[in-house]
């Protein structure tokens, strides 16, 4: 919808604004809220009352009573101000909770007050806030919890809070317990005081509220509290009368349960331990860590202990300035805006679409429907079953079925708004157990089962009839975000010469140019596809996105348009990770030798297949991750429902499947009596044996050596808390434990799919070394990667090489940025084109020298003696190529595949790359919720290319994993979102991550092993979730089997215990 | 649609917008710094961060009615500050960044906050990037380059900032 104008007032003084208080209209004071509730389809007011220039409305005083806050005061003075903190640490702590520091600077005290859900509530009720108003009869003063307790007026406007100091010898607490550490909608807030005299509680205020609880005083509990002795204060029946008592909504996301637990433990804890303040935060991500030293040959991956290899990636200093001019930062004179019309509702047939009414807006350029496709209205890499534009049926919410591009985004709102679509309403199914049922409604022609797979070896039945100990378990996968910060979007336009320009972030342009190509209706050639730089991926922009809206838009206009998808309609629009049912037995005899396992994997694929076909293949493949067993079954199955689209997403099912192989191998330990390392030890594939399907591997198996490194962690027993500020000590509220995984992920597309790749070293007439790739830069370090391979390759300095990437008109075809097959293509292509490449520049040097080529080599910066280490040179790159003419300046193409085992039976990994994983976790007693304290990643993936892109991986991959684990979940009801956007989709932020994180790598290779370097991308998340898993395991008694984990499940563990 | 004067990067300019156009589009498609970025719209990702009369805000959040008579700096602007040099110095060298999409939002917070702060420390350089989402590094890089220019802003680069009380950059 197009916004629609309101008219701002500024009113001089209260009394002015109170008068403008009529019809459809509204105060606002820093109006941070605004933009959230229009979000959530809330409507616009004619006008806006704006309390900003009314004097006397900010400010901090001290008065008789206390302290007298403006109700104008943005929360970020309550936050700094030392008058607070001295008065009333417990309202200093609650503002620090609310929104982030940002938002602090323009929200305001009575803006939390106003809308009557905020944060601060609970601390302003249990610090007897009285609110200064002005109202019909002038000027009033009333008590917080008065006020909350009748109906709003809307003709009251509020003034000032006034806070009386209370005793500095009471006691008190605030926590706002969230879905996450910091920034975080509130689950539900509680604030408690508890004045003494001579060890009586002379009077007692305790608090909840917060989001969707009703803020309110527990006046009976109360009550019943003062005139007892504090010392004599039964606690646990205290918690029991306060769960009986607050009152707490369901939600979506915790239960009303939850919310009375959480908020009964937070005030006794709270009150029983504090002699004054609860630490209000602990620090999370320390740097300044208890470092634990390397075991040669790994190294552990820093600057400080890397110097040497430590290179300031080329694209770092244009993004840090903000220089960097991502694809859809493009803004140009004559460029329309484009925009999608979404189908938002999950399944029906389209009965007619007119767009005549949206052309005929003014400022419209075209609307284009699927009667605009030339070619096949049909996509997607591995089956295409996706249309471009439904024309017949529309079968997820974020399905497309128009888009419209105009001189502007507001003009191409209203244009959308305008277009008429007649839906017939079709039944719906969203499980994708229901999916697969004969009753369900069918999603496609062919049915809901996208995919079955079955694999089985030996004699299921005999090894669990022989075996000693069984796990059976049911695991469960959310279905997670990408996240990527920069939405999908980009530009396109028809050049002069008639070549379709599509720029857009992506993964593989020449893939997208084929499916596009495919779409349109027209040749490749005449199609050029920029895919990067782009503001992150992690398989989420594999797949087509808004390429070929924008393709349309643009050759139908024949304008260049832009166009980048809002959040709220990435999130509907965009892939997701599968979620995945995966019920896993597994056997060992009784020595812990594994025997039998079976395996049934359900997969949600959401409306259209995407990569699901592959990433159910790459589970499957991974089910016994890296151990041995003799007899086994699976079976896989893809559904079809009416929920989002899912597909790649870094790990490609095997992480999901490392969660429930490495979380039964300690369900066996313990049955067995084993560590987790003893149990893997006994069960590690053997060097060169045949992979999981029978296939033959890759040299350089490191899988001894990682779990190795994990058994001689420091972690096991607390030796890395070394730093003595006693945090992760088991301090009562928290629960301290250590746990492992090992990883072991394969690399590249497999066996039985077409995987070329290439490359081509080229001298430019300015001297520098052209390094095409049609790879892309996602964040991942392609371009200091490309530099680091070339150089090293070459012999010249990494200055010398020009990355050109991710462009079909600039470098060759070098197949999928995923499947971590970057790297190891990047290494090979300069390997293979390098000596050709060298010989070419040597011999045109040679000429030009008059010397003998055999006697040159390259240097950093040009030619030097092949025989001198001076560092001297006899001609630089860029004479030799003013020198040369164009055609005679070398250029050296290569192609190959990415190297591939044998195997056709099925699709076979040949790479594999190693890794263990060693966690520490704290899990609140209070709120069961996990904080991360330490992460060790072990990793083997051959010679590191760049040490900055590649600790830069793994970090980023256990973070990632971290929130896959703890916080990210984009929840469906009825085949739409319930977390549309950052708000209640919960990204891990700074507060979340893991307080220190270890990254080491062990990177020599067998003798004799030429494959270079292995996949990083994927190799930092695999791991993660079994080895959190597992270190709850060991704290609380209970290892979690659904993600991300139940907080209120961790407590009713932790209270199930003996 | 009547005209808002504020001044952006010590340039006084004035505007025809709608009142409620947020100040992200202003940026962006106004004045086509696009340094600038969004990520969420509603406040929750920091993408957007610029400085409005020496604080950090986020720009999708501030219409254009809440910037009468305003200062703002966006990223294109930082550079005025020698407090911002010496934190996009300490970030460039420790690779803080990968994609770079959340990165002139962190650079915006982290030097409102050393400029407000020249002493801040771990702790508040964690309080400080609450707000703002980094969905590649795991965040750990960034603590490294904001640890490193608190280190250096500490150990005397005061002189070097030439940010005297570092409300106003002196060139302004």
């Amino acid at each position: 919808m197009a916004p629609l104008s309101f008219d701002v007032l500024h009113p001089a003084s209260v009394r002015e604004a109170r008068d403008m208080l009529q019809g459809d209209a509204r105060l606002v004071a820093g109006g941070t809220a605004l933009q959230l509730e229009w979000a959530r389809g809330l409507p616009r007011p004619a006008r806006l009352i704006d309390l900003g220039r009314i004097p006397g409305l900010k400010g901090i005083t001290e008065d008789a009573g206390g302290l007298r806050i403006g109700a104008l005061s943005p929360l970020a003075r309550l936050a700094d101000s030392a008058r607070v903190a001295q008065h009333l640490p417990l309202l200093q702590a609650a503002a620090r909770s609310v929104a982030g520091p940002a938002v602090r600077n323009l929200a305001t005290l009575g803006g939390n007050i106003a809308g009557r859900t905020g944060c601060l509530l609970p601390a302003l009720l249990a610090l007897d806030a009285v609110l200064e108003m002005t109202g019909r009869d002038g000027h009033f003063r009333e008590p917080l919890s008065d006020w909350l307790a009748r109906p709003a007026d809307p003709t009251e406007v509020l003034k000032a809070v006034h806070l009386p100091v209370p005793d500095a010898q009471s006691r008190w607490t605030q926590r706002k317990i969230g879905l996450r550490a910091a920034f975080t909608p509130s689950v539900i807030g509680i604030a408690g005081r508890l004045a003494c005299r001579d060890g009586t509680i002379v009077s007692a205020r305790l608090a909840v509220g917060g989001g969707l609880v009703v803020p309110c005083r527990l006046s009976a509990i109360e009550r019943q509290l003062v005139g007892q002795e504090v010392a004599g204060v039964d606690w646990p029946a205290l918690r029991t009368a306060l769960i009986a008592a607050i009152d707490a909504p369901d939600d979506a996301f915790r239960s009303a349960r939850y919310r009375r637990m959480v908020a009964a433990n937070a005030l006794v804890r709270g009150l029983q331990d504090a002699g004054g303040a609860r630490a209000a935060e602990r620090p999370p991500g320390r740097s300044a860590q208890a470092d634990t030293p390397a075991t040669p040959p790994e190294i552990r991956l820093s600057r400080s202990e890397q110097a040497s290899r430590w290179h300031v990636r080329p694209d770092m200093d244009p993004k840090v300035s903000g220089m960097l001019s991502y694809l859809t930062d493009r803004r140009e004179a004559g460029m329309l805006v484009g925009r999608i019309l979404r189908a938002g509702r999950p399944h029906a047939r389209i009965l007619s679409i007119d767009t005549r009414a949206a052309e005929a807006l003014p400022g419209v350029a075209v609307v284009v429907t699927h009667r605009d496709i030339g070619g096949e209205n049909a996509f997607g890499i591995v089956v295409q079953d996706q249309p471009a534009f439904c024309f017949d049926r529309v079968r997820h919410a974020g399905d497309p079925v128009a888009a419209v591009a105009a001189v502007d985004a507001a003009t191409a709102e209203a244009a959308l708004a305008l277009i008429r679509v007649d839906y017939e309403d079709l039944p719906i199914v969203t499980d994708p157990e229901e999916a697969l049922s004969d009753t369900a409604p069918a999603i496609h022609a062919g049915g809901n089962l996208q995919r079955i797979l079955h694999f089985s070896r030996g004699d299921v039945a005999a090894g669990f009839a022989a075996a000693a100990h069984v796990v059976e378990r049911r695991y469960e996968t959310s279905r997670q975000m990408h996240g990527f910060m920069e939405t999908e979007g980009g530009f396109a336009r028809v050049e002069p010469d008639g070549t379709l320009a599509v720029f857009v972030g992506g993964q593989h342009g020449a893939r997208d140019r084929l499916q596009l190509a495919r779409i349109l209706g027209r040749a490749e050639d005449t199609i050029r596809v920029v895919t990067s730089p782009t503001g992150g991926a992690f398989g989420g922009k594999d797949e087509l996105t808004v390429q070929p809206a924008l393709a349309l838009l643009a050759i139908t206009s024949g304008r260049p348009v832009r166009l980048q998808l809002s959040r709220a309609e990435s999130v509907a629009a965009g892939i997701k990770r599968h979620p995945m049912i995966i019920r896993m037995r597994t056997a060992s005899d009784a020595a812990g030798r594994l025997i039998a396992q079976e395996v049934d994997l359900l997969a949600d694929a959401g409306a259209y297949a995407s990569l699901g076909p592959g990433v159910l293949e790459t589970a499957l493949e991974h089910v016994a991750g890296p151990y041995v067993i003799p007899h086994v079954s699976t079976r896989g199955r893809l559904a079809y429902t009416n929920n989002g689209v899912c597909g790649a997403f870094r790990g490609f099912g095997a992480n999901q499947m490392t969660y429930a192989i490495e979380c039964q191998m300690d369900a066996l330990a313990d049955l067995c009596g084993l560590t987790p390392v003893e149990i893997r030890r006994r069960n590690l594939r053997a060097k060169g044996s045949p992979g999981f399907l029978g296939q033959t591997v890759a040299p350089s198996e490191r899988l001894t050596d990682m779990l190795e490194a994990a058994a001689a962690s420091p972690l096991w027993d607390g030796r890395a808390d070394d730093d003595g500020d006693g945090d992760g000590d088991d301090d009562g509220e928290e629960m301290i434990g250590t746990g492992m995984a090992l990883n072991y992920q394969g690399n590249g597309l497999g066996s039985l799919v077409p995987d070329p790749a290439g490359g081509r070293l080229r001298l430019r007439a300015d001297g520098r070394i052209e390094a095409a790739y049609g790879l892309d830069e996602m964040g991942q370090g392609l371009l200091a990667s490309i530099q680091a391979a070339v150089s090293a390759e070459l012999g010249c300095a990494r200055d010398d090489i020009l990355p050109v990437i991710g462009d079909t008109a600039l470098a060759p075809d070098s197949g999928s940025t995923s499947a971590s097959r970057g790297g190891h293509v990047v290494w090979r292509a300069a390997r293979l084109a390098g000596p050709d490449f060298s010989a070419r520049l040597t011999d045109a040097a040679a000429g030009l020298l008059g010397r003998p080529a055999d006697g040159l080599k390259l240097a950093p910066g040009g030619i030097a003696d092949r025989r001198s280490n001076s560092g001297r040179l006899l001609l630089r790159f860029c004479d030799l190529a003013e020198a040369l003419a164009p055609d005679a300046r070398p250029s050296v193409t290569v192609a190959f595949d990415f190297p591939k085992t044998d195997h056709t039976a099925g699709n076979a990994r040949y790479i594999f790359a190693f890794g263990a994983c060693i966690v520490r976790v704290a899990v609140s007693r209070v709120t069961g919720m996990v904080r991360v304290l330490d992460i060790h990643q072990h990793t083997a993936a051959g010679p590191v290319l760049d040490v900055a892109a590649y600790l830069g991986q793994m970090e980023g991959g256990a973070i990632q994993g971290l929130g896959f684990t703890l916080t990210e979940h984009a929840r469906m009801a009825d085949g739409a979102y319930l977390t549309a956007n950052l708000d209640t989709y919960m990204l891990p932020g700074i507060r979340d991550t893991a307080r220190r994180l270890s990254v080491f790598a062990l990177e020599g290779l067998d003798d004799g092993d030429g494959l270079g370097p292995r996949g990083a991308g994927e190799l930092g998340i695999g791991a993660i979730t079994p080895a959190i898993a597992n270190a709850v395991g060991r704290a609380i008694g209970h290892t979690p089997l659904s993600l991300p984990f139940c907080p209120e499940a961790l407590l009713d563990a932790i209270g199930a215990r003996p | 649609m009547s005209p808002v004067a504020f001044r952006l990067d010590g340039e006084a300019l004035s505007i025809a917008v709608p009142a409620e156009t947020r100040l992200s589009e202003i940026l962006r498609d106004r004045c086509l710094r696009t340094a600038t970025k969004v990520a969420c719209g509603i406040g929750r990702c920091g993408a957007c961060t610029v400085m409005m009369n020496g604080e950090a805000v986020n720009a999708c959040l501030v219409m254009a009615w809440q910037i009468e008579g305003a200062e703002i700096v966006s990223p294109e602007g930082l550079d005025a500050f020698g407090t911002a040099r010496i934190v996009k110095a300490a970030l460039i060298a420790e690779n803080a960044f990968q994609c770079g999409y959340c990165a002139p939002g962190i650079v915006m917070a982290l030097t409102a906050l050393f400029l407000s702060h020249r002493q801040a420390g771990e702790a508040e350089i964690l309080s400080a990037l609450e707000g703002n989402l980094c969905r590649c590094t795991g965040y750990h890089s960034i603590l490294r380059g904001a640890l490193a220019a608190a280190n250096r802003l500490r150990d005397g680069a005061a002189g070097e900032t030439g940010d005297p009380h570092d409300a106003n950059p002196s060139s302004l």
